[in-house]
C-alpha cells in the first residue's frame, strides 16, 4: 500500500519508532520501577548463579549420568507450552473473527516473545559448553537436521519468536506511524504462526516420545498432551495478565476476552486430564517394567519417594482447577479472585506435571534401573529464578511498548 | 546491585529522566558484568584456537597434527604428563564385536577398575564406562538388578550382567546429536569428538543402555596416574562440559590390541574380536553359542553379544 | 569327542613348535602378557617373531598359551647341616610307595599331603596322577603326559570348556587380538582352576563407581 511510497522514510523512522518504544516502555509509575528492579536482582543472581556453572562445571547441578536432564530441561518444556498458549488468543481472534480478541491479541504475540526467549535460556543453561553455541548454527556449525529432533526445535523455536517478533514488530510499527496496518503484511504470517505454534510444542514432544529408551516418554499421546496443557497454561497466564493490565492501565475491552479464554480452559483442562488419565490407565493396568516410571512417580519405587509430593500437588492443583472453571460463576467481576487463584493453580499444576512430573521420571528409574532421584540445587533455582526475572522484564516491557495500541481500539 | 531507589517525582523533563534512565541502565550494565565475571574464569580455560576448531572429521592432515600438538602441550601444562595422543584410524575390513559369557562372569568389577584406569577417568567419582548388574537368577528383567551391590560375589542365586556401550548398529545417541558431534566410524565403533560436543546431553537421554556419561565436572588425575598413552577419540583427559563413552579402547584395539576390561577379566568371561574374520573367536561364538543381545526390542542392534555356556 | 581332543592336542603342539621357535630355551617361562609394548618380555617375543627366518612372508604372531613349569617339587621339611633346604621331586618317595589306586582324600592318608582339600568331583588321585612315574600325569588310557601339558589331561573330561577354549571363549587372555600387529597369551587351566578344588573362587568387589546419590551403602565424597 504505502511501501514503496515511504521506503526513504522508513530507514529514519523506524529507529525512531524503536527508540519512542523504548522510551515508553521505561516510563512508568513507582510500583513499575520497583516491579522491575526487583527483577533485574532476581536475573542478575541467576546470571551470577549461571557465570558459576560454566565456570565450575555443571557439577553445582543435582543432575547425574542417571537424570541427566532436570529443572532447566522441565522448564524449557513448560514455557515452549507457554509460547504455544498465546495461540489460543490468536485463533478466535483471525479464525473465528472475534473483534473484541482480535483488539488485544497481541498481548498473547508478545507472551510468545517472551516464553520463546525464555526457552532459549533455558537450553543455554543447559548446555555444558555454551561457548560451543556456534556449532549449532546452521552453515557455520554442523546442524544434524534433519535426523536429530532437537534441530528441528532449533528452527521451529528460532521461526516462532521471528513470526511473532514481525508481527508484533509491524503492528506496533504501523501504529507509531499512525497507518492502517495492511492485512497483506501480517495476516498470512499470523495463519502460518498458527500452525507454527502447534508445530512448536509438537516437535518438542517429539524430543521425548521419540527415544526407545525411555518407556515413559514412548508414548504417541505425548504431543496432544503438550498442546492440551499448553492451551491451559498459556490462557490461564494471559487471563492473570488482562486483569493485571485492566487494573494498572484501565486498557478496556478485555472482559470478553477474558470470558473467551476461560471458556477455552474449561475445556483444554478437562481433556488435558482425560489424557493423563488414559496415560495412566495404560501404565498401571499393564503393569510390567515399563510402568516403573509411573509408579515411581505416583508412589515411590524400593522407597525412593522423592517425586511423590509432586504429583500429587499437581493433580491436587489441575482437579481443583477443573472444577472451578467448570463453575460458570467464575466468570462474573465478584469471584476475579477466584478466577485468578483457578488460573494460579492450573498454571502451577500444569509446570509441575510437564516437568518434575514429566522430564525428571523419564530418567527414574535409569535404563539400567537404577533409581537415583533429583532434586533441583541451589544453583539451578537461581538461574531457574532468574530466567524467569527476565522472561517477565521482557513481557513487561513488551506490553509497556503495545499499551497505546491496547487503549486504543482499532474501530 | 541496585537496590536503592530514589522516588521519581513525574517531570515531563524529557533530559532529565533521560540521564536517569541512563544512568540506570549504565548502573545494570556494570551489575550485570559484575554478576558474570565468573566467566572470566571460564574463558581463559578455553583457548582460541581450541574455540574456532573444526569439526574431527573437516580437520585437514596438518590441523589434526596441530590439535594433537596444542592438547599435548595442555596436558603436559595442566596434569605435568608427557602424554601421547595418537589418532588412530580404523583398520580396513575390521567390524569390532564383544561377547561376554554370562556363566563365567562373577560380577567382581576388575572390568569396571581397568576401564576406570585406562580410560583416564576422575578419580574421586570412581567414573567408569562399565555398569555391572546383579541380577537374580530367573529373570532378564533389569528391574529386578541391582549396580550397587558389594562384598563377596557370585552371589548363589544371582548372576552378573556387565553392560557398556553396545556400539550399536541403528545407535539412537548418534541420531539425536543435534551437531554431529558423535558418529559411528567404519569399524563399528560409536566415537565422541570431545571438542565439537556442546554438551546439551541429549544423546544421554536416548541411549538405552546407559553407556554415556557427562563430565559434570573437569576429570581429576594424579599425574602418576595419568595413562600416557591415549586416543584423540577415546582416552585422552576429556574436558568439562562434554559427554564421553566406551571406545572399545579404540587407542588399543585399532592397534590390534585387546580391551583393557578383557585383559583385566580374571574369569575370561570376555571375548573381543572381528566380526569379519570368519576364523576369529567372536565368530566362533555367534556361530556355536545361543547369544543374545540387550533390548532387542528396541531396535538398537548392538555389536555386544550375551550368552551363557 | 576324539575331534575336539585331537583338535586341542593338534593346537598345543602347534603352540609348542612355535614357542620353541620363537623363545630362547627356557621355554616353560611365564610369559605374562603385557598390555605395554615397553615390557621386555613381549618386545623379545615381537621382535624375534619378526626376525624368524622361517616365517619370513608371514607377519603372523603366535598364540601362546601358558604353561606350568613342569612337576611340582616338595620343599624339604628341615635343613642340611649347611643350613641349606632343597626340593625333591615327587618320585623321590612315590618310587618306593606302593599306590593305593582307591583314595580319594586326605584323611585317609597317615603321613604327608594332610589337610589338602579336594573338591574334584568323586575322582581318585590316580584319576590324574600316574602311578608308574609320578613326575607326571596319566591320561584314561594309560598315556603319560607332562605336567606342563596338564591341559591335554582336563581336555578328557572338560570337553565343553576344551572347544570354548580352543576357541578364545573360556579363559582369560591378554596381548593382541590381531595375531598380524603382535602375540597373544592364553592362560592355562591351572591358572585360575587349582586342579584339586577347581571351582573359581569367590572374590571381593572392592570397586564401585561412585555415583552421586546412588550409593546407599557407602557415603559421597564427590561435591
Amino acid at each position: 500500500m504505502s511501501n514503496t511510497a515511504t521506503k526513504q522514510n522508513h530507514i529514519s523512522s523506524y529507529p525512531k519508532f524503536i527508540g519512542r518504544s523504548l522510551w515508553l516502555a521505561t516510563e512508568g509509575s513507582f510500583g513499575f520501577y520497583a516491579w522491575m528492579t526487583m527483577l533485574t536482582a532476581i536475573f542478575l543472581v541467576g546470571a551470577n548463579a549461571w557465570a558459576n556453572q560454566v565456570a565450575g562445571g555443571m557439577v553445582g547441578t543435582n543432575m547425574t549420568d542417571q537424570v541427566s536432564w532436570g529443572l532447566y530441561i522441565a522448564n524449557f518444556t513448560f514455557m515452549v507450552g507457554l509460547a504455544a498458549g498465546g495461540v489460543m488468543m490468536v485463533i478466535p481472534a483471525y479464525l473465528y473473527h472475534d473483534r473484541k480478541m482480535h483488539d488485544v491479541v497481541i498481548i498473547g504475540e508478545l507472551l510468545a516473545v517472551a516464553a520463546i526467549v525464555m526457552c532459549l535460556m533455558f537450553v543455554v543453561a543447559d548446555l555444558g559448553r555454551p561457548d560451543r553455541f556456534w556449532h549449532l548454527i546452521p552453515g557455520i556449525g554442523k546442524f544434524n537436521f534433519p535426523i536429530s529432533m532437537l534441530t528441528w526445535d532449533v528452527i521451529v523455536l528460532n521461526g516462532y519468536l521471528v513470526l511473532n517478533l514481525h508481527i508484533c514488530g509491524y503492528l506496533l510499527y504501523m501504529r507509531f506511524l499512525g497507518h492502517r496496518p495492511n492485512p497483506v503484511w501480517y495476516v498470512p504470517f499470523v495463519m502460518i504462526s498458527i500452525v507454527w505454534a502447534i508445530s512448536i510444542h509438537t516437535v518438542t514432544a517429539f524430543l521425548y516420545c521419540g527415544l526407545g529408551g525411555r518407556p515413559f516418554w514412548n508414548t504417541a499421546l505425548l504431543a496432544p498432551r503438550f498442546l492440551a496443557s499448553a492451551f491451559v497454561s498459556g490462557p490461564a497466564f494471559i487471563i492473570v495478565s488482562m486483569i493485571m493490565i485492566k487494573r494498572l492501565t484501565g486498557v478496556t475491552g478485555l472482559e470478553q476476552p477474558i470470558a473467551t479464554l476461560t471458556k477455552i480452559i474449561r475445556v483444554t483442562i478437562l481433556i488435558n486430564l482425560l489424557m493423563v488419565a488414559s496415560e495412566l490407565f495404560t501404565e498401571f493396568y499393564t503393569g510390567g517394567s515399563h510402568a516403573s516410571a509411573a509408579k515411581y512417580l505416583f508412589f515411590g519405587l524400593h522407597g525412593k519417594t522423592a517425586l511423590v509430593p509432586w504429583t500429587w500437588t499437581a493433580i491436587g492443583l489441575n482437579v481443583t482447577a477443573a472444577l472451578l472453571f467448570l463453575w460458570s460463576g467464575i466468570l462474573s467481576e465478584r469471584w476475579r479472585p477466584l478466577l485468578i487463584a483457578a488460573c494460579a493453580m492450573a498454571f502451577v499444576g500444569t509446570w509441575i506435571e510437564k516437568g518434575m512430573g514429566l522430564i525428571i521420571p523419564g530418567f527414574i528409574p535409569s535404563t539400567l534401573h537404577e533409581i537415583v532421584e533429583y532434586v533441583p540445587s541451589q544453583l539451578e533455582w537461581k538461574v531457574t529464578v532468574g530466567i524467569w526475572a527476565f522472561g517477565l522484564m521482557v513481557f513487561t516491557i513488551a506490553i509497556k511498548t503495545a499499551l497505546p495500541t491496547l487503549k486504543q481500539p482499532s474501530h | 546491585m541496585e537496590t536503592s531507589k530514589p522516588s521519581l517525582p513525574i517531570v515531563e523533563n524529557f533530559s532529565r529522566r533521560a540521564a536517569v534512565k541512563g544512568g540506570f541502565a549504565t548502573l545494570g550494565a556494570a551489575a550485570f558484568v559484575a554478576a558474570v565475571s565468573p566467566l572470566r574464569q571460564a574463558a581463559k580455560n578455553t583457548t582460541a584456537a581450541e574455540f574456532m576448531q573444526q569439526h574431527y572429521t573437516e580437520l585437514s592432515p596438518e590441523q589434526k597434527t596441530d590439535v594433537i600438538a596444542r592438547l599435548e602441550a595442555e596436558a603436559k601444562e595442566k596434569h605435568g604428563v608427557d602424554v601421547k595422543i595418537s589418532d588412530d584410524r580404523p583398520i580396513p575390513g575390521t567390524k569390532f564385536v564383544y561377547a561376554i559369557n554370562l556363566s563365567v562372569c562373577n560380577g567382581n568389577g576388575k572390568c569396571v577398575e581397568a576401564c576406570h584406569k585406562e580410560n583416564n577417568h576422575d578419580r574421586a567419582t570412581n567414573q567408569s564406562y562399565i555398569r555391572v548388574i546383579e541380577m537374580p537368577k530367573g529373570t532378564m528383567d533389569m528391574e529386578q538388578g541391582s549396580t550397587t551391590y558389594t562384598g563377596a560375589v557370585p552371589k548363589d542365586d544371582k548372576f552378573y550382567l556387565p553392560v557398556q556401550c553396545q556400539q550399536c548398529d541403528e545407535p539412537p545417541c548418534v541420531d539425536v546429536c543435534p551437531v554431529k558431534a558423535t558418529w559411528k566410524e567404519e569399524d563399528g565403533i560409536v566415537v565422541v569428538d570431545y571438542n565439537w560436543c556442546i554438551g546439551c546431553r541429549y544423546c544421554e537421554a536416548a541411549c538405552p543402555y546407559h553407556a554415556r556419561r557427562f563430565n559434570w565436572k573437569a576429570p581429576e588425575i594424579p599425574a602418576e596416574e595419568i595413562n600416557p598413552n591415549q586416543g584423540y577419540l577415546s582416552n585422552r583427559v576429556r574436558p568439562v562440559g562434554v559427554v564421553e563413552k566406551c571406545t572399545y579402547c579404540l587407542h588399543r584395539t585399532r592397534k590390534g590390541k585387546l580391551p583393557a576390561c578383557l585383559e583385566a577379566c580374571p574369569t575370561g568371561a570376555r571375548v573381543f574380536g572381528n566380526i569379519l574374520d570368519k576364523d576369529s573367536n567372536i565368530r566362533w561364538i555367534l556361530e556355536n553359542k545361543r547369544v543374545y543381545i540387550l533390548k532387542e526390542e528396541l531396535g538398537t542392534k548392538p555389536a555386544f553379544f550375551y550368552y551363557f555356556d | 569327542m576324539p575331534r575336539i581332543t585331537s583338535l586341542i592336542f593338534v593346537s598345543l603342539i602347534a603352540s609348542m613348535v612355535i614357542a620353541a621357535l620363537v623363545t630362547p630355551l627356557d621355554q616353560n617361562s611365564d610369559v605374562i602378557a603385557a598390555d605395554d609394548e615397553s615390557a621386555p618380555a613381549n618386545a623379545l617375543l615381537a621382535e624375534s617373531a619378526t626376525q624368524a627366518p622361517a616365517r619370513p612372508k608371514s607377519p603372523t604372531y603366535t598364540v601362546t598359551i601358558r604353561r606350568p613349569d613342569g612337576p611340582p617339587r616338595i620343599e624339604l621339611a628341615g635343613s642340611d647341616p649347611q643350613g641349606r633346604s632343597g626340593t625333591v621331586a615327587c618320585s623321590t618317595c612315590h618310587s618306593v610307595r606302593p599306590p593305593a589306586f582307591q583314595n580319594r582324600n586326605a584323611t585317609t592318608l597317615d603321613e604327608f599331603h594332610q589337610g589338602m582339600q579336594f573338591n574334584h568331583g568323586t575322582i581318585a588321585c590316580y584319576s590324574c596322577h600316574n602311578p608308574d612315574d609320578a613326575d607326571s600325569l596319566r591320561l584314561a588310557d594309560g598315556t603319560r603326559v607332562d605336567y606342563s601339558d596338564v591341559m591335554t589331561l582336563c581336555s578328557q573330561c572338560h570337553g565343553p570348556q576344551a572347544t570354548s577354549f580352543a576357541h578364545g571363549a573360556h579363559g582369560g587372555i591378554n596381548g593382541f587380538w590381531d595375531l598380524s600387529r603382535g602375540p597373544q597369551v592364553k592362560n592355562n587351566c591351572v591358572d585360575c582352576h587349582d586342579p584339586h578344588a577347581p571351582a573359581f573362587p569367590k572374590m571381593i568387589v572392592d570397586f564401585k563407581p561412585k555415583d552421586r546419590f546412588n550409593m546407599p551403602h557407602t557415603d559421597s565424597d564427590d561435591h
